[in-house]
């Protein structure tokens, strides 16, 4: 009996030895590596003392030798050893698997902030976010959309438009003409009347294009840019659907409280013809804009000006309608009867309306672009401000 | 055009504020840009349409402003002093070839003359000067500001001459001799050629009519004799001497818009009354030579109430129409006619009259509808898949780029056209401007290349070294004599430097050929169409051995490479540029392709990869052609892997590594089905190629 519990004693002895560097294990200041090492060692620590050579095994083979009165005690003290030596490894075992854990975790922890991987999107140019968004809702309102040709002759960019030899808009020196005695078209009502060649009446048309204009370019002048035509002709049209068009169309763009003014104007190719203006879409037809107002506007990009320099209740002038409440847009008007004659139609049956405005000048007003020469010089860094 | 509000208010009775007379111009199309304060008077700003010319005179703003405030114009000075008596001479008036002889009546429809001897040529009154500064006209001496005077007031400008300045003392308005000369009176020499209208004496010219007098003949302090000219042109003729003098003036300006013709005696009369009045002085009979009197314009409309109603929707009652065209001088003459004023040159038609009525009603009246429904809408045929297009390129990190269409001649047979677009042979094969107003820009592009590296240069400018840009506009290419240019639309790229992240300062590699050729391949997806075949070209601007061509059934519809060295050089580009330009006209021509499905296949692929060492002029779609014609019945594709070249092998070869996909649909393959279809494949390679498959 007492060389079975010299045997325990013996290998309870043999573990505490090989086990006191684990006993207060510390691994403050240890790296992963180490603590990896001392759990592979901690393994084999455990195969040698509990292992089937181990002189634990060895011990609880000798039960069933053991004399039947003493067996149950002997029994008891074995299991009581293997316990103890168990939950000494275990313990170092655990606290050595959440340092590794931890270390892990440690050495593998991603700086989130950093930004996602996602190639560089581009960006389309203003003029055509602009036309896409213009094109949609007329589209939805029924309108085809058409365009034509940029060089053209002075029939369709003058004549047809009821602009005759000798008038003054067509000798003023606004016109590109080729060597070859073609015109680039000046406005896109040429579509107007090549549309109503191709398609009759009774038409509901749009026409985005290039028009060119001999125009030194400066901060408000360039010789190309983009203009959109309307065109409606049928049996009935007034100006009261003129008005209600644009004042529809505005209202989709820029907002159902949108309104619009319609002023006396000359065209040649319209009679009556008519300039119209919207409520600004900053100020909402105030001319001012608050300082609240401001904050988020210029937050946009200085959209407004200061007028006073001092004092704390400013209100500052607004900027896309220089403070008086209204952008102007375009030109409109009644389809002059001579331009309806050109095409054809007999204009005591039918009536129309046209309207015309430029893309440049409204994207300008819009995005709040102080120099209109930017949309033709592809700079990335003015490009890439729009989506 | 400055109107003085003291001086209105001398012309018609008026009883809204200065705020309210300029919004109530405004409103029936004066519009009143501005009011400026001016000692004791305030000065409108008005922004007139070039179709009234009328307003440009106190008398003709009044006249609105009497049919906006239901006033009558208070009766003026002008027709007291000679006038009654002169306007009672029955037409035609005094003839007097020896004061005045008229050659060219066609550009001279009307001219009156009138002499008034005696006078002193002095400083005008205070009241004169002020009036005319507070319109911005500087005071010269009395008669010059009374003909300055009259002008503001009437609309009608006039030259007074002294008289013993003239050879002969008499008038000849003749066309001018090629190249006689004129010292106008802003003392600069004027060559005048002969279609310009002049107003000479016995011997030479001493004014260009209706644009501005002869220094030598004008009005001095010396000057006891004025001989005053209040007279009528040809529109089209001053505008066109104007523009040809480069000389613009406040007479010219109202010439060639038009005056009234038959105002010119109430003109000359007034002026002449207040001559005699500040300058003293005799007035003789006027010399009017009207040799073929004006016709009356008569305008019909059988009911202007409804026409009103048809053409804008407002409900005016006829009386109101009636009141409003009657105030504004036109005149109901008979049923359903009425009278153009002879100072409103744009009253013809009878939609004339409805804008007329309109603009008075107030446009503001005309209710807001929409047109009754018509039908869908539509976009342009290619619409949406030009926008897939650019969808497809910006999801690649392109720039739209718009640049203008006219280039400068410089970048002439520097670049290669799109295949068929330019007339090689013929005449001239670009379309050029006459003019430009940037300096050499004058050839409509050809190619949106130029425009687009252009933009490449400016960017790096900027120190934006990765730049991709896109462009889809118009070419142009001149046609047969006399026929309209051709236009045809393209989609261009540009590409340099590295490919981009979002966010991330560096660029992850540089782009090359590769990316150039995957954007255009993507957008051509995108935009619904395939079947494209790349093959090696040369191409003007592309670099030898780095360009390609897109060709889509057998036609040539694009190029695609890295652009030449010498253009490089040009643009001082330090880093390979990449462009590709395609017909997009031509190939959105063609129906979108629909897509075909093609059934699973139950039945499992055999893979193999193999590499080659190949010559660099032999082309992987060559070996790709080679292997699928080698006759293997379950081959399905031939793809590409990887190239590699450098680094351990030859300078004149590649490593091109391609992947054989075998599969049947009706079974699984064999291993000894496989090998052997292989095997065909690698002796077709090795015989048509020499290619031998590396270990
Ligand atoms: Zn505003």
């Amino acid at each position: 009996m007492s060389d079975a519990n010299q045997h325990i004693e013996a290998a309870r002895t043999a573990f505490a030895e090989a086990f006191s560097p684990f006993d207060s294990l510390d691994l403050n200041g240890s790296g992963l590596a180490e603590a990896e090492a001392k759990l592979r060692e901690l393994g084999e620590l455990k195969v040698r003392h509990t292992g089937k050579k181990s002189a634990l095994a060895e011990a609880k083979k000798m039960i069933g030798r053991v004399a039947p009165e003493e067996r149950s005690a002997f029994g008891q003290a074995v299991q009581a050893a293997e316990k103890e030596i168990t939950d000494l490894l275990e313990k170092a075992e655990a606290e050595l698997n959440e340092f590794i854990t931890a270390a892990r975790i440690e050495r593998e922890r991603l700086d989130v902030t950093i930004p996602g991987r996602r190639p560089r999107t581009g960006h389309l140019h203003p003029i055509t976010i602009l036309r896409q968004q213009i094109e949609d809702i007329f589209v939805s309102m029924g309108y085809a959309i058409e365009d034509d040709r940029e060089i053209e002759t002075d029939y369709y960019n003058f004549d047809a438009l009821n602009i005759p030899e000798g008038h003054p808009a067509r000798e003023s020196q606004d016109t590109f003409y080729t060597t070859g005695g073609f015109a680039l078209r000046s406005q896109t009502s040429t579509v107007q009347i090549r549309a109503m060649e191709r398609r009759g009446v009774p038409i509901r048309i749009i026409a985005p294009g290039k028009v060119f204009r001999r125009d030194t370019p400066d901060m408000t002048h360039v010789p190309m840019f983009h203009q959109i035509e309307g065109l409606c002709v049928d049996k009935g049209i007034t100006m009261a659907h003129l008005k209600g068009t644009v004042t529809e169309w505005l209202k989709r763009l820029f907002g159902e409280d949108t309104v619009t003014r319609f002023r006396p104007s000359y065209f040649p190719f319209t009679e009556p013809s008519a300039e119209f203006d919207f409520s600004c879409f900053v100020c909402h037809g105030s001319g001012r804009v608050s300082g609240e107002q401001r904050a988020v506007s210029s937050e946009e990009g200085e959209n407004s000006e200061r007028l006073t320099a001092h004092g704390s209740q400013l209100t500052d002038r607004c900027r896309p309608c220089k403070g008086s409440g209204w952008i102007e847009l375009g030109g409109s008007g009644m389809v002059h009867p001579n331009v309806l004659r050109s095409c054809g139609v007999d204009p005591a049956v039918y009536s129309g309306f046209a309207f015309g405005f430029g893309l440049e000048r409204m994207a300008a007003m819009m995005f709040n672009i102080d120099d209109i020469r930017h949309m033709f010089e592809n700079d990335v860094r003015f490009l890439e401000q729009f989506t | 055009m400055n109107i003085s509000y003291n001086w209105l208010k001398e012309l018609i009775e008026i009883e809204l504020s200065p705020e309210e007379t300029a919004a109530a111009l405004t409103r029936v199309g004066l519009a009143v840009e501005g009011i400026h304060p001016h000692k004791d008077d305030l000065i409108l700003d008005i922004d007139l349409t070039s179709n009234r010319p009328d307003c440009l005179s106190h008398l003709g703003v009044a006249r609105e402003l009497g049919v906006i405030t239901g006033r009558p114009l208070k009766a003026t000075s002008g027709s007291a002093a000679a006038g009654d008596e002169l306007d009672a001479v029955p037409f035609p008036s005094v003839l007097a070839p020896e004061v005045v002889r008229v050659d060219a009546p066609e550009l001279c429809p009307r001219f009156t003359a009138r002499v008034i001897r005696g006078v002193k040529i002095g400083p005008s009154p205070q009241w004169l000067v002020d009036r005319l500064d507070a319109l911005g006209e500087r005071s010269i001496n009395n008669v010059a500001d009374i003909t300055n005077y009259v002008m503001l007031e009437l609309g009608q400008p006039m030259h007074a001459f002294d008289l013993d300045k003239l050879a002969e003392k008499r008038i000849v308005v003749r066309t001018a001799r090629a190249g006689e000369k004129i010292t106008t009176l802003d003392e600069v020499e004027r060559e005048l050629d002969e279609t310009m209208l002049a107003i000479c004496d016995a011997e030479r010219p001493v004014a260009v009519a209706g644009v501005m007098g002869g220094f030598e003949s004008g009005i001095t302090d010396a000057t006891t004799n004025v001989l005053l000219e209040v007279a009528y042109f040809k529109r089209e003729n001053i505008r066109q001497t104007s523009r040809k003098l480069g000389l613009a003036t406040e007479a010219s300006y109202r010439f060639e818009r038009g005056v009234d013709i038959e105002n010119l005696i109430r003109a000359s009369d007034r002026a002449t009354e207040l001559i005699l009045e500040l300058a003293g002085g005799e007035a003789a009979d006027i010399v009017d030579v009207y040799p073929e009197r004006q016709p009356e314009r008569t305008v019909q409309s059988a009911d202007i109430s409804s026409a009103v109603k048809r053409l804008t929707g407002l409900d005016v009652a006829a009386d109101e129409c009636e009141r409003v065209l009657s105030s504004l001088g036109i005149e109901r003459t008979g049923e359903g006619e009425y009278k153009s004023p002879t100072w409103r040159h744009d009253i013809a038609i009878e939609e004339d009259l409805v804008e007329e009525v309109a603009r008075h009603a107030g446009y503001e009246n005309i209710k807001d509808e929409l047109p009754p429904a018509f039908g869908a809408g539509e976009y342009q045929a290619t619409e949406v898949r030009k926008r897939r297009l650019r969808g497809a390129l910006v999801e690649q990190g392109f720039d739209e780029a718009i640049a203008y269409s006219f280039i400068d001649v410089r970048h002439d047979d520097t670049f290669a056209a799109v295949p068929e677009f330019l007339r090689e042979g013929g005449e001239e094969k670009f379309v050029t401007l006459k003019d430009s107003v940037i300096e050499g820009a004058v050839r409509m592009r050809p190619t949106l290349i130029p425009g687009l590296l252009g933009a490449l240069r400016l960017n790096l400018n900027h120190q934006r070294r990765d730049v991709k840009l896109f462009e889809i506009g118009k070419s142009f290419a001149a046609a047969g004599i006399g026929e309209l240019p051709t236009e045809r639309e393209l989609f261009t790229i540009a590409v340099t430097g590295g490919e981009v992240h979002e966010d991330r300062a560096m660029p992850a590699r540089p782009l090359d050929l590769y990316d150039a050729k995957g954007a255009v391949e993507a957008a051509l997806e995108a935009a619904g169409t395939a079947g494209y075949e790349y093959r090696p070209a040369e191409v003007a601007h592309l670099r030898a051995g780095q360009a390609g061509e897109v060709v889509k059934d057998g036609r040539v519809v694009g190029t695609f490479g890295r652009l030449n060295e010498e253009i490089a050089a040009n643009y001082k580009f330090k880093q390979p540029v990449y462009v590709a330009e395609l017909d997009l006209q031509t190939i959105l021509a063609e129906p979108s392709e629909p897509a075909v499905y093609t059934p699973l296949s139950r039945f499992p692929s055999v893979i193999r990869d193999i590499s080659f060492l190949v010559p660099r002029s032999l082309t992987f779609a060559e070996v790709r052609r080679t292997a699928l014609a080698a006759g293997s019945a379950n081959l399905r594709a031939v793809s590409f892997v990887d190239i590699f070249e450098g680094k351990g092998l030859a300078d004149e070869v590649r490593s091109l590594t391609i992947r054989l996909e075998f599969r049947s649909d009706e079974r699984t393959l064999t291993e000894a089905e496989v090998e052997a279809e292989y095997g065909s494949i690698l002796s077709r390679l090795k015989d048509e190629h020499g290619l031998e498959p590396r270990s």
